[in-house]
């Protein structure tokens, strides 16, 4: 799903100290990229990340999925 | 050479002492009451998102008014506050977080407009004189700088909505315009002049007020918003003049009818 009733979801990772992997840690419901930045700041603020981004999910390319219309939707 | 630093209250020169006091209640009063306006939201935002963005703006303005009356406590003369009351009796607030915010619009303007104009006057402290000051300034405008995204993409979003929300938008404006406008002070500065002259404050009164709306015309008008300012050139000018008649200048508000 991309959406959440009318608004993009967004893609949320973070990381907490250099070197250490970006991780995934949730997502979003937004209606843009700045009301985005904002929420993810707001709901995912319970550790000190030194890096957080957010990634419209549209924009994540599927490689391997078991819904393999994903991945052929990109193919 | 830069003048030196003011470090204790004791270093600042007497006459300086009521104008910084005032404006200090002033500020932590307005954004006490603002984090407790934003808090109202918490739970019945138009999503689950905007309701927690409101809560850490909540959390943000309410911690900013405590910083700011630590500072209190060090200046002879200040009133008494206490981070434990849900708001002083003589409270010095603009009339628009003096209720609680009756719609969401509601909130999105005062995120705009009265707490932009908080900031701005903040800003005028990040090189202030007096060290008490000059470091809680710097922490507190990094925070706001999320509160402006926040109330710059909401409006944006409202203002999509169509002419009927649009024009709820303006009049809500319009019910925060002179409040807001005139808590930079007449042109000069007013009561925040003598506070300008010894470094103190970098700036006030004209000068902070067209740095606001160089900010907010832009956001206004990226909304469809009509407000009564113009751009003209690379500045935003006011078409109305401010009602200065009725602008009382120690609690920093606009006598309404």
């Amino acid at each position: 799903m991309q959406t959440v009733g009318s608004e993009p979801v967004y893609e949320v990772f973070a990381r907490r100290v250099d070197g250490e992997p970006l991780r995934h840690i949730g997502c979003v419901a937004a209606p843009d990229d700045a009301l985005a930045r904002v929420y993810a700041r707001s709901i995912y603020d319970e550790e000190s990340w030194i890096e957080m981004y957010v990634v419209p999910r549209h924009a994540v390319i599927p490689v391997e999925s078991v819904r393999t219309q994903a991945v052929d939707a990109h193919a | 050479m830069s003048a030196p630093l003011l470090d204790r209250p004791s270093a600042l020169p007497r006459e300086a002492v009521p104008p910084l006091v005032d404006l200090v209640v002033a500020l932590a009063d307005n954004k006490h009451a603002l984090g407790l306006r934003y808090g109202e939201w918490c739970t019945c935002g138009p999503t689950i998102e905007a309701g927690v963005a409101a809560t850490a703006m909540a959390q943000d303005e309410l911690g900013h008014a405590r910083v700011l009356y630590g500072l209190l406590e060090e200046l002879p003369g200040a009133p008494h506050r206490s981070e434990h009351e849900w708001a002083a009796e003589d409270a010095r607030t603009v009339a628009l977080v003096q209720q609680s915010f009756p719609s969401w619009p509601h909130l999105i303007v005062a995120n705009v407009l009265l707490d932009q104009a908080l900031g701005c006057v903040l800003e005028t402290a990040l090189e202030s004189r007096y060290l008490p000051l000059r470091q809680r300034a710097r922490k507190l405008i990094e925070e706001e700088q999320f509160h402006a995204i926040h109330g710059a993409g909401w409006l944006r979003q409202l203002g999509a909505e169509g002419p009927g929300v649009r024009a709820g938008l303006e009049s809500i404006v319009g019910e925060a315009w002179a409040d807001t406008l005139c808590w930079f002070g007449p042109a000069s500065g007013g009561a925040l002049a003598p506070l300008v002259q010894i470094g103190v404050l970098k700036e006030a009164g004209d000068a902070v007020r067209q740095r606001f709306l160089t900010l907010v015309g832009p956001i206004l008008r990226g909304a469809g918003l009509a407000a009564p300012l113009r751009c003209d050139g690379d500045r935003w000018v006011l078409t109305e003049t401010l009602p200065w008649s009725q602008w009382n200048e120690s609690p920093r508000r606009v006598r309404h009818a």
